[in-house]
């Protein structure tokens, strides 16, 4: 008895937080321009799927490839991500050095200061650099994290101190330590920050939308959003196809890696 | 043994610090003290009256006033929703893991399309909760450009949104919990409310004070759904501080102010992590 | 690592370099805002003058598109402050002023001069947005003046006979109010100050003082509060239009779906309504705004040309601006419908004659004769609203969406919190006032 109630609840929220996703499918199924169904009327007459077509594969504007830069954006910053974070994160908890407590604090500090501003001087930098609407604007700015530092380090100091003895006594460097004892045995750590990182990346819009100019170097989120403005106001079914469209990659990602997520949260609030 | 490989180590991290993220607040810092004229080109050196000015920029502290405001709705009640989604996602019954996937699918949706959706949500008359509320002949509500409402329809959906990360970080605090502890309890005669409050609650002391600090400080910084949903309005009442900023930047270009905001956000934000952690730490030792 | 480990690292770093854009070609960047996304006929034919601009030169046309105008202007500034802006900037007349006061852009006086290039082909007022003396900014491309359109079918139904010349405001509220009726609203109102400043002016008032210095005396005279209290009780006491919650809920246009008689709107609505199969155009008639003045008032929101003050390729910059203002391509895209052309030749043979909107055929000689008798009707109100139109104040003064941004918050105050008209213009304009101070 206490379990059918359990599940009610559990069913009753799960159905709450798929409302908004469920009624976003519904809308993108009505005819392009209509006005916003009444939610008794939620369901279309007939589904209008030709609102995918007119997204997907639009003459005017290149979905597929905001799709291709979007996942070479991703794809290599969850590679910089692991590699960077992971080399400073095995500095930070396993090579004893001075002023190492300094370093650690430098990173969780910045963590602290976000927002819209830094971005006029990023913008400035990858200006300098020449980077301006190429993929190494999107890609370089993110391939460092000070909260996949955070992650990863915590993850390291949980694994044996014995592990470096051993290996040191076997005449291994610190390189073969790191690449080949620490990373293997870290792998559900590092799935986590690549989930996080591709997440992250694929999802983000203000950096894309300044950084990139021009048609071909647009990414998912912000090339979508050319169908919130059309003449006329908003076009909600069309809109929401745009939505419905740009989920989906996220979604497959996310259920591909959904143990890592539900596993790399508990690390980060180890004390 | 002390190493002497680590810098090589560091580089990668430290150099991509540096550059894309030290680099630009030293930049930040340095623009806040002058004045930066963008489109003229000028510039000079004013010291620390961009600050002092701030002091009685009394639209600005209403932003931070604002976004107390909304950190002061949306983490304590996100935290007691997450409990309660924790405490039944803990269970051993079949099909929890399944559960927690589902609740964990909305936060890792994008601000821009769940904003939007949001939206919707938040309609009057044909939007989603207004038409639920109307058939129990409930008042229209226009949620998003009512002064007294649009603020905490933003803490809800925050609610919604940050639930996923929020359960997972309470499972993992509930299930340290060593078994044997609850059984005693269970021996005492507690029934399951009294176990709750004498057994998990202490044992997830530091965990609160994690999502609190985290909360607290992505809260203090909300920008992307009230400049999807809102753009601070109706009446500046949803004009939170990380959107104030925004709009002295990027739409009025004024970025040595930006910068000077920025920097007073940041030392709001350090205050509260500071003083969170003060009370966190002796609650937790009290316990001890 | 070993050196495979090493070698396909180095071959993955390599990858994002190889898919930069082609190098080699000579690429002209041109900057623009709102982009594609639509069905709509207008965005292939703008291709169409791209590409062959292209093919003539032997050049790369790169089209900087940036989705919406606020974050257009954003961008630009941002380019500008670091020096990227691209070569040719599409103006927006509303956003205009901080791009010419700032020495953004080239003053393109000295090439007009030296190619003998005429400005008397296009309408003299809608050249003078972006002259600054003996200096000319931007060439114009295209513009449209905001006036009322009214669904002919409604009125008839409603046994309300059709305004004839210049309306009062009197005459307009009644007719708006007998229009109103079988859960019909007379009139569609929008927050949106660029669709409704013109009735300050109507009223004789105005948002700032002419020099565009100061706010206060301006937004909050009497005239204006009068104007403001005008649109107020349409929407509050007469229920003339729906209320701004009831137009976020239904979330769609309320003339273009036949809900609503009378709307505000300029050129390129005709675009929309010609694609709704709710309106037959043959209905659609166009009329000045309602006016107190001996004269109505109107705007006239424009779109023009210009080139960055740092571009590396004027030539090439002019010779697209050319390129754009010649008749062939003016003719093309004016034919799209979207808004008047800048060109008074192409404008007078368009508006009088051509085939502005293909997509709804007319079976039968008196359907023809209704479509063909009110596009006349139409056009003939554009011609006659040219030569008052006036630019919008965004062309002379920087920031101005900020300044419409407030505007709009005091309107919100009055239509959704029922705030005083009065005391909302009042708080709007010291703001206002204090927001061109601070510049």
């Amino acid at each position: 008895m206490k379990n059918v109630s359990i599940y009610l609840g559990l069913t009753l929220l799960a159905v709450f937080l798929a409302m908004p996703f469920v009624w976003s499918l519904f809308v993108s199924l009505h005819e392009s321009r209509s006005a916003i169904p009444e939610f008794s009327k939620i369901v279309p007459g007939r589904p209008h799927w030709e609102n995918y077509k007119t997204v997907v594969l639009n003459e005017q504007v290149p979905v597929l490839r905001f799709f291709i830069n979007s996942l070479i954006v991703s794809v290599f910053v969850v590679i910089g991500q692991l590699f960077v974070c992971s080399s400073a994160a095995f500095a930070l908890a396993r090579l004893p050095f001075r002023g190492r407590d300094l370093v650690f604090a430098l990173f969780l500090g910045t963590m602290m200061f976000s927002g819209t501003v830094v971005q006029v001087p990023l913008y400035l930098i990858v200006r300098q650099l020449s980077w301006l609407d190429t993929y190494f604007a999107l890609i370089m700015p993110s391939v460092g994290s000070a909260f996949g530092v955070f992650l990863l380090r915590q993850f390291f100091l949980q694994i044996p101190r014995e592990i470096d003895e051993a290996a040191r006594l076997d005449g291994a460097n610190e390189w073969t330590l790191y690449w080949k004892l620490l990373l293997p045995v870290s792998k559900p750590a590092l799935g986590t920050l690549g989930a996080f990182a591709f997440i992250a990346t694929w999802t983000d819009f203000f950096w894309p939308l300044i950084a990139t100019s021009s048609l071909e170097m647009r990414t998912v989120e912000v090339g979508l959003s050319i169908f919130k403005n059309s003449y006329g106001g908003t076009n909600w079914p069309l809109q929401n196809t745009a939505a419905v469209v740009a989920l989906i990659p996220v979604l497959v990602v996310f259920l591909c890696l959904q143990r890592f997520f539900v596993r790399g949260i508990t690390l980060g609030s180890g004390k | 043994m002390k190493s002497r490989h680590h810098w090589l180590f560091l580089t990668p991290a430290m150099s991509h610090l540096s550059i894309f993220v030290i680099l630009p607040i030293a930049f930040s810092f340095w623009i806040s003290l002058q004045d930066w004229n963008v489109m003229k080109g000028t510039i000079q050196y004013v010291g620390f009256s961009q600050y002092q000015s701030l002091a009685t920029n009394a639209q600005f502290w209403g932003s931070v006033v604002n976004s107390l405001l909304y950190t002061a709705l949306s983490v304590p009640l996100g935290m007691a929703v997450s409990i309660v989604v924790a405490l039944l996602v803990s269970q051993p019954i079949k099909g929890a893991n399944l559960f927690r996937t589902l609740y964990f699918i909305p936060s890792v949706c994008s601000t821009v399309a769940v904003s939007m959706m949001w939206i919707y949500i938040y309609l009057p008359q044909t939007g989603m909760i207004n038409s639920l509320t109307k058939l129990f002949g409930l008042k229209d509500i226009d949620f998003l450009n009512d002064v007294s409402w649009a603020l905490p329809a933003l803490a809800f959906m925050s609610v919604w949104t940050n639930l996923g990360p929020r359960m997972i970080i309470y499972v993992a605090g509930l299930l340290s919990v060593p078994p044997a502890q609850y059984e005693a309890a269970q021996l005492d005669g507690a029934g399951a409310w009294t176990r709750f409050w004498k057994v998990s609650w202490p044992a997830l002391a530091p965990t609160n004070a994690f999502v609190l600090l985290t909360g607290t400080i992505a809260s203090l910084q909300l920008f992307t759904p009230v400049y999807m949903m809102t753009k601070g309005g109706p009446l500046y009442s949803t004009d939170v501080v990380g959107y104030h900023i925004f709009v002295e930047a990027w739409k009025k270009f004024h970025l040595s102010t930006a910068s000077a905001q920025s920097f007073v956000l940041l030392a709001v934000v350090a205050l509260c992590s500071w003083m969170q952690w003060k009370l966190f730490r002796k609650q937790a030792e009290s316990y001890e | 690592m070993t050196r495979r480990e090493l070698l396909a690292l180095a071959a993955l770093a390599a990858v994002p370099g190889c898919l930069r854009p082609e190098q080699g070609v000579r690429t002209l960047r041109l900057a623009n805002w709102g982009a594609a996304g639509d069905e709509s006929e207008f965005y292939k034919q703008v291709l169409d003058i791209y590409r062959r601009f292209e093919a003539h030169h032997g050049v790369r046309l790169s089209v900087e598109g940036t989705p919406n105008t606020q974050d257009y202007v954003s961008k630009l500034l941002l380019d500008h402050v670091s020096e990227s802006m691209p070569d040719i900037v599409t103006l927006d007349a509303s956003s205009a002023a901080v791009f010419i006061n700032n020495g953004i852009l080239s003053d393109l006086s000295p090439l007009i001069r030296s190619d003998k290039f005429d400005l008397d082909h296009f309408f003299p007022n809608v050249v003078d947005i972006a002259r600054r003396g003996h200096e000319v900014y931007a060439l114009p491309t295209d513009f449209t003046p905001m006036v009322v359109y009214a669904n002919a079918r409604h009125f008839r139904e409603a046994g309300v006979e059709l305004p004839r010349g210049t309306w009062s405001f009197e005459s307009f509220r009644d007719i708006a109010v007998r229009l109103t009726r079988n859960g019909r609203f007379g009139f569609e109102f929008t927050n949106w100050m660029p669709g409704w400043v013109m009735f300050l002016w109507n009223f004789g008032a105005d948002v700032l003082s002419p020099d565009g210095q100061r706010c206060v005396g301006h937004l909050d005279s009497s005239l204006s509060i009068e104007a403001i209290q005008f649109l107020a009780d349409l929407v509050l006491r007469d229920q003339a239009a729906p209320s701004l919650s009831q137009a976020a809920a239904a979330g769609v246009d309320y003339f273009a779906t036949g809900r609503a008689s009378l709307k505000v709107s300029g050129h390129w609505y005709l675009v929309g309504l010609d694609a709704s199969k709710d309106i037959d155009m043959a209905d659609v008639l166009a009329y000045q705004l309602p006016t107190r003045l001996h004269e109505p008032s109107t705007v006239m929101y424009e779109s023009g040309l210009a080139i960055a003050a740092k571009s590396r390729n004027k030539d090439l910059a002019w010779e697209y601006l050319k390129y754009f203002s010649s008749h062939e391509v003016q003719s093309a895209y004016q034919r799209s419908g979207i808004a008047v052309c800048a060109r008074r030749d192409v404008a007078k043979e368009n508006l009088n004659f051509s085939s502005f909107y293909l997509g709804q055929q007319k079976e039968g000689v008196e359907a023809a004769k209704r479509y063909d008798a009110a596009k006349h009707q139409r056009n003939a109100t554009f011609q006659s609203a040219i030569p008052r139109c006036r630019r919008p104040w965004g062309a002379t003064v920087e920031g101005y969406d900020r300044i419409e941004d407030l505007c709009q918050k005091a309107m919100d105050a009055i239509l959704k919190n029922g705030a005083n008209v009065q005391d909302a213009l009042r708080d709007a304009a010291s703001n206002i006032d204090k927001e061109l101070a601070s510049r």
